[in-house]
């Protein structure tokens, strides 16, 4: 016997794969998705592309509004997850949490704010407070808790153990040992997963709109449909623009504090050198005056100008942005009145229609998983620069990979659903193409991360450059392309629940739909599903994972 | 055994039959005696797992024992409440082999930690604590000999830096008792010696009890006024250190001698492969 052997690892491994391309198969036919639709579609938004083309950028004024709205909606409803998120998080973390009952609820209100996609918050808390903004923002803040907490929990679960034996040693109660000695160490990954959460916040506030909680996403909307074709590809380049310089520069940051060098202010050598040897000068003159407060070093003024920035623009935000932040708080009493209106779930007056609409979901969140991952395969190959060694290729392939990652998907639904007419096919297709640049840029990184020795020593036995990628690369970036895909699957699925909003398929239409009507009953069903879908599909994901490993 | 001792007045320390029996099952100290007057320097060694750790983390209530009583200053740590702990604990300086220190602080406030059992509520942050305890700090520094790296980030330091920055903060408890475990095990021989002398040095100033855990047997003895030796929980060996030779305490680690090779050589094991293939 030359074949490996039968391990139930192995076995259970084979039957995930078996079951995922059983999966993928039905849910292609489940969507009637054809070859011909599949190359039509991209045909007909080219088509429409060219048609909106050029853009008309005569109403700018308004559109800079909506801009600067979406940018506030998204750095107030980050700010407001982080609050809420770190009293959750230090209750959620097995090693600062107080007792089991908090553990279980704040681990409890993570996971089901991380179930429930924001548009579908916002659309149900509009109702509740009104057109504009604020519902925008409150949703925002309360599915980013699902992030954001997540990740502040694992930073705390991370800190290593050492130092908080030693602070609580020296007789230090238990919340200043923490204060001592986790919080320090967990504070990179504070600030970075904030960041990175407002980069993706920008994003979704981007077509909050659709659902009328304020941003830019209602003035394309409203462009669409008054076929303004010209003006909405207006806003749309704006806000892109607007996106990809986040995307970049909140990048920057967050490997500036996790690099922790001040690599963003100080470029070249020389000047880094310099501001070394002051800091240098600085610390010196501070210890031999017996200084007894920390001096003003390059890192600490950086750190003080970065933190003054964020408040200044977060006082701008609250003071220019058209919501009532004191009575705001009055409108709780109307989230909760809307909230308990959805109780008891009716899950009986549209079964059928629920019913399809959740295989709906599930089946275009599997196509657009494939068939992104199909896409983004080549791109990544191109895009890491130890696979194709080309400076010029591999430069443009991420240049070009980031450009597309800049339009949210449910803009680019849009567009889609625009070419083609409603349906599940336009909301796979977009999905499909969000997936392909996210996932080859994952894919990327992994592959630039393979370690050299074992692809050295296959070369050296004289292989092929692809016989090379089959015995050496492949095998090392396996297990990350499994977890990477299963993520991918993950967020698809999560993405295809609020397709429908904007008519691409899906249950969120009739969630949509259930609202208009005031079907508060159906809507707390559809709610209950979609939760359900999500979680077994992160749980079944968490599993395969640690098969993998 | 530990007579001579028990009949000197004001112990600081008694544990009466103690047991500590892990969740897992694992018997780490068997109905352990032991009395500690003030002003003691104690040495305690045993092979690895002999439950010399364990027993120093009795002392201040790190962990609890499953049988017998710890007293420490005349309080049962072993049901201590939370704030009779915390004011056993601001007595105690504890000095651990991995140092402790928080990396990304400043070493001042790595050291200004060691002020918070005099402080109520969380601090954070240099700011946080009052001037005078900043000054404090800054002195405890020039004690270890670590002023100039005051405003120095802890994770930049040496091993040898960190255990002195580790024994400034527990001088800023001031404390009346010191325990170490192990506390230059993780140092190159010159960077031990300079740290061990400094713990000594310091504990004599501040006539502190002490109570060190050491690898080596030789620096034990040299160190020490009191021996203790510990093997699988149990106390095997008693004595005062003076006229104390190495072939007295090698009966400690007796049935271990084997195994100790063993597991010496399976530390080494990675490194040689490591080695090979590199
Ligand atoms: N938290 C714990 N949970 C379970 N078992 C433990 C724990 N701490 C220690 N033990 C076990 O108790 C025994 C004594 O451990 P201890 O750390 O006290 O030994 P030691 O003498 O300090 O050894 P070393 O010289 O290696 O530090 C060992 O068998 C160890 O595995
Ligand atoms: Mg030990």
């Amino acid at each position: 016997m030359l074949s490996a052997p039968r391990s139930t690892k192995r076995l259970k491994l084979g039957g995930v794969f078996f079951v995922f391309v059983a999966a993928t198969i039905w849910s292609w036919l489940y969507i009637k998705m054809t070859f011909s639709t599949l190359f039509g579609g991209f045909d007909d938004l080219w088509n429409l592309l060219q048609y909106m083309f050029p853009p008309r950028f005569d109403q700018m004024g308004q559109v800079i509004d909506a801009t600067i709205e979406t940018l506030w909606m998204a750095l107030i409803g980050t700010t407001a997850s982080v609050i809420l998120s770190i009293p959750l998080a230090f209750g959620a973390a097995r090693n600062t949490t107080p007792n089991a009952a908090t553990f279980a609820v704040c681990r409890a209100i993570i996971t089901l704010a991380r179930a429930v996609p924001t548009l579908i918050i916002a659309a149900i808390f509009v109702l509740a407070v009104g057109i504009g903004p604020l519902g925008g923002i409150l949703a925002l803040a309360l599915h980013s808790i699902g992030m954001i907490g997540k990740l502040y929990t694992e930073a705390i679960e991370s800190a290593t153990e050492a130092p908080r034996d030693a602070v609580s040693s020296t007789g230090a109660s238990k919340w200043q040992t923490i204060l001592a000695t986790i919080v320090p160490q967990a504070t990179p990954t504070f600030i970075g997963a904030a960041l990175y959460r407002l980069d993706i916040n920008v994003r979704e506030s981007a077509v909050l709109g659709w659902v009328g909680a304020g941003g830019i996403g209602f003035v394309i909307q409203t462009a669409l449909r008054g076929l303004d074709y010209s003006r909405a590809l207006a806003a749309v380049s704006v806000i892109f623009v607007v996106i990809t310089l986040i995307e970049i520069s909140s990048n920057r940051l967050r490997a500036s504090i996790i690099g922790e060098q001040s690599a963003v202010i100080t470029k070249n050598q020389k000047a880094r050198k310099k501001s070394t040897e002051r800091d240098h000068k600085i610390l010196l003159k501070a210890v031999t005056l017996r200084k007894l407060n920390l001096p003003w070093t390059s890192e600490r003024r950086l750190r003080i100008s970065a933190v003054l920035f964020y408040a200044g623009l977060l006082i701008l935000a609250l003071v220019t942005i058209k919501i009532p932040i004191i009575s705001s708080f009055g409108y709780l009493d109307e989230i909760f009145k809307t909230s308990a209106d959805l109780f008891p779930p009716d899950f009986n007056t549209a079964r059928p229609e629920i019913i399809r609409g959740i295989l709906e979901t599930i089946a275009i969140g599997f196509v657009a998983t494939i068939l992104g991952l199909l896409i983004a395969l080549p791109l990544a190959l191109l895009a890491a620069r130890n696979i194709v060694v080309n400076r010029v290729i591999y430069s443009g392939t991420r240049l070009f990979m980031l450009a597309f990652r800049g339009i949210p998907e449910l803009i680019v639904a849009v567009l889609f659903v625009s070419a083609m007419g409603l349906g599940p096919v336009p909301g796979t297709l977009a999905l499909t193409l969000g997936t392909a640049f996210f996932m080859a840029k994952l894919i990327a990184d992994t592959l630039e991360e393979v370690a050299p020795e074992p692809r050295d020593a296959i070369f050296a036995t004289g292989a092929t450059r692809s016989q090379e990628f089959f015995a050496a690369v492949l095998p090392q970036a396996m297990p990350n392309l499994v977890s990477q895909t299963l993520y991918l699957l993950d967020v698809n699925l999560r993405s295809s629940t609020v397709l429908g909003i904007v008519g691409g398929g899906g249950i969120g239409f009739l969630l949509l739909s259930a609202l208009r009507v005031i079907e508060y009953q159906t809507v707390g069903a559809i709610l209950i599903l979609t939760f359900v879908v999500v979680y077994a599909i992160e749980l079944l994901g968490s599993w395969v994972r640690k098969l993998v490993e | 055994m530990s007579k001579i001792f028990s009949t000197e007045a004001d112990p600081i320390v008694s544990l009466t039959k103690v047991s500590k029996r892990f969740a897992t099952g694992t018997l780490a100290l068997d109905e352990v005696d032991l009395v500690v007057p003030r002003g003691q320097l104690l040495s305690l060694i045993g092979q690895s797992g002999s439950g010399k750790s364990t027993l120093l983390r009795h002392i201040n209530g790190l962990h609890k024992p499953t049988g017998g009583e710890v007293l420490v200053m005349g309080c049962n740590v072993g049901d201590a409440k939370s704030k009779e702990l915390r004011q056993i604990r601001k007595n105690i300086g504890f000095v651990f082999q991995q140092f402790g220190l928080v990396g990304r602080a400043t070493c001042l406030e790595n050291v200004l930690t060691g002020a918070l059992g005099r402080l109520a509520g969380p601090r954070y942050g240099l700011v946080s604590y009052p001037k005078a305890l900043r000054r404090e700090a800054f002195e405890h520094l020039e004690r270890v000999g670590l002023d100039s790296q005051a405003f120095q980030r802890a994770d930049t330091l040496s091993g040898g830096q960190m255990q002195r920055v580790a024994i400034a903060r527990s001088l800023m408890q001031q404390p009346v008792m010191l325990l170490a475990d192990e506390p230059v095990a993780s140092l190159d021989p010159e960077s031990s010696a300079q740290v061990l002398e400094l713990l000594l040095k310091i504990s004599i100033e501040e006539k502190m009890t002490v109570i060190v855990t050491l690898h080596q047997v030789e620096l034990a003895i040299d160190w020490a006024n009191r021996i203790v030796g510990l093997r699988d929980g149990k106390v095997v060996l008693d004595r005062s250190a003076i006229g104390l030779t190495q072939e007295d305490v090698m009966d400690v680690y007796r049935r271990a001698d084997r195994s100790n090779d063993l597991a010496k050589q399976e530390a080494e094991f990675p490194k040689s492969v490591a080695s090979l293939s590199s």
